[in-house]
């Protein structure tokens, strides 16, 4: 891929951020005692409520769904700021963020009691979010300045040692 | 300038070094962005810590002098963590020890509760191995389910103990009066907990506003009600399953019985005794006498029948006699729709009280009707607020007042606020009486009043008519 100094460096930091948010969001939600995203499912909207309603109400999926989303937000969060297994970090946030989306879709006519800020129709910061992790996802931004330069050149390296 | 610089320099350069020094800048390059997270987070981190210990200074320390009171926490479900966690803003406490059936979830999450709260305690799953054991208890909180509560609370009455134990004071009145007479025969203190005998606004509107300034002039109607929304019965995780042979030991047949006790027959008492038993007790004693009669309608019109037994659904009458006169006082609890959720109405031929528990909701209002003496002296003395002025409603407004119509009443505040969760001045008045500082607000005697008032309504709605209390039911 070829982009632009400015460019590579620019998504670089729009990695960073987005980042920083996971991370916080997650050490957020692990430091809160027995938080749940209970509350959040059971206000599912959309053709994929019934989907997040039956977790919500199964007792023995819902502490998984809790541990995932804490627990996945933090390992995203660490791997988009440090560009560790960057696609990888950014599929997962994608995916996350996706979920966060459709369980709660700002289409019209659906007035939520868990509220958010701002004004949105049909597009929301989690829609915004999720368009620039596809961004980071397809431009290897790990390996611009991140974790992923170091692996994917130790992982070079060996292979040519072992060739040479 | 285009470039491509995802490459690391070795492969661009195509030769077999394996990193260049670029590449180990760039790769290391957005790590002190996480040093600056972590830098934020601590300041975010320490900056709650600080509000919480400011919340926290707000309560006085214990004094040096106070002498710790050895508690145990003998059921530690949903009930027994509220409790707990207003026990926990107590000072001069010792929690030596916690007992639950539910070893794997309740037992595990209170006694972790209290390690962080750096307490020695001892987790138990069967509460006579706890008193075997904890010969240095003062007292014991008991939030167990209501079929368990006269066990529970003779036992430890009778190991010496000090019992708080939770409303309804037990599911039969046999149960209770037997708690009564281990409370008489031992000497031990015996706290029901009806919570709102030891609210401030509670006790604020009884002693000064009913009692002293008789601000709601002859109380002739009384109405209050608890709404809540449907709710899906309570589970458990596969892997928190109690094996069945504890379940049976401890009387239950199921799971699903030992999480939602509160809806079976023999278990618990149903919505009218979870919910209405606190409002009907602050009837009682607001009014100042019991009930002569009582009927009710009521029944099982919305859940499942094969996994609730007790009466979704009771609306109830209650007759009074009151030292001034005639009362009659309705009461309702349904559990398919929330709407207006819950507060208690007191209607005087001078005023008006509404009231609840909440803070948020209905949390003390007085109005006064046109005709009553003015309430100056009373707004003088901070009894109540100055009367709201509520303005005329929309001028667009087209409907007109018909000369018939009463004008609607000035509408004061009860200026008492808790700040504290609700159950902490009732435990708190306990363990002043342990102390000897205090004397109980709700004693076994009142307790059991409260009893034989609020499982009546169960037999009328089972017997469909109209049934009469005689003044020694009351006496335990």
């Amino acid at each position: 891929m070829t982009l632009s100094r400015g460019a590579a460096f620019a998504i670089v930091v729009l990695r960073v951020v987005i980042g920083w948010h996971f991370l916080y969001e997650g050490l957020a939600k692990l430091q809160t005692p027995a938080w749940s995203a209970a509350g959040y499912l059971q206000q599912a909207r959309g053709p994929f409520a019934f989907f997040f309603r039956s977790l919500a109400a199964d007792a023995n999926l819902l502490p998984w769904v809790n541990q995932v989303t804490m627990w996945g937000l933090v390992a995203v969060g660490l791997g988009l700021v440090l560009g560790c297994f960057t696609r990888f970090a950014s599929l997962g946030g994608i995916v996350l963020i996706l979920m966060f989306y459709l369980c709660n879709p700002p289409f019209v006519g659906y007035f939520y009691a868990i509220p958010t800020e701002g004004s949105y129709l049909v597009v929301n910061k989690n829609l915004v979010e999720l368009a620039a992790l596809v961004v980071v996802f397809l431009t290897r931004s790990g390996h611009v300045a991140g974790l992923d330069r170091i692996i994917h050149g130790l992982v070079r390296g060996r292979g040519r040692l072992v060739q040479a | 300038m285009a470039v491509d610089d995802t490459k690391p320099e070795a492969e661009a350069a195509g030769s077999g070094r394996k990193l260049g020094r670029r590449d180990v800048l760039l790769g290391l390059s957005t790590v002190p962005a996480l040093g600056l997270f972590g830098y934020a987070w601590q300041k975010q981190r320490s900056y709650e810590q600080r509000q919480r210990q400011a919340a926290e200074a707000v309560r006085p320390a214990a004094p040096a002098d106070l002498e710790p009171i050895d508690v145990a926490l003998v059921g530690a479900g949903a009930q027994g963590q509220v409790l707990l966690d207003a026990m926990l803003r107590i000072p001069g406490l010792r929690f030596r020890a916690v007992c639950d059936i539910w070893t794997d979830f309740n037992l595990r999450r209170a006694v972790n509760t209290l390690k962080k709260y750096k307490f020695e305690v001892t987790g138990y799953e069967d509460y006579r191995q706890l008193l075997d054991q904890e010969k240095e208890l003062d007292a014991v909180v008991i939030a167990t389910p209501d079929f368990w509560h006269a066990p529970h609370t003779v036992a430890c009455l009778e190991a010496g103990k000090h019992v708080y134990c939770e409303k309804e004071m037990s599911n039969t009145l046999e149960g209770a009066s037997r708690m009564v007479a281990a409370a008489r025969a031992t000497g031990k203190l015996l706290q029901i907990g009806h919570q709102r005998r030891s609210n401030p606004r509670y006790l604020h509107c009884h002693d000064k506003l009913l009692g002293e300034a008789k601000l709601l002039g002859r109380i002739v109607t009384v109405n209050g009600q608890w709404n809540r929304a449907v709710a899906p019965d309570l589970g458990a995780p596969d892997r928190y399953q109690i094996p069945e042979a504890r379940l049976k030991q401890f009387g239950f047949r199921s799971m699903h019985e030992f999480r939602n006790w509160r809806w079976y027959k023999g278990k618990g008492g149903g919505p009218i005794v979870d919910l209405g038993s606190h409002q009907i007790d602050v009837y009682n004693w607001f009014l100042g006498a019991f009930p002569s009669h009582v009927m009710a309608s009521g029944g099982l019109d919305y859940h499942d029948p094969k996994t609730h037994e007790w009466y979704d659904t009771a609306m109830v009458v209650y007759e009074y006699e009151t030292a001034q006169g005639p009362a009659r006082a309705y009461y309702q609890t349904q559990t398919t729709n929330g709407s207006q959720g819950y507060f208690e109405n007191f209607m005087g031929d001078q005023g008006t009280l509404l009231i609840s528990e909440s803070e948020a909701n209905y949390p003390g209002r007085l109005y006064r009707d046109p005709n009553a003496p003015a309430w100056d002296e009373w707004i003088q003395k901070g009894y109540v607020t100055a009367p709201k002025i509520v303005e005329k409603e929309a001028e667009e407004d087209p409907s007109v007042l018909d000369v018939r119509e009463s004008v609607s009443p000035d509408e004061h505040r009860v200026p008492v606020v808790l700040r504290d969760p609700y159950h902490q001045p009732h435990l708190e008045n306990f363990f002043d009486a342990i102390r000897g500082k205090a004397r109980l607000n709700c004693p076994a005697e009142v307790g059991y009043e409260s009893a034989v008032t609020v499982l009546k309504v169960n037999e009328a709605i089972e017997a469909k008519q109209r049934l009469s209390f005689r003044p020694e039911d009351f006496k335990a």
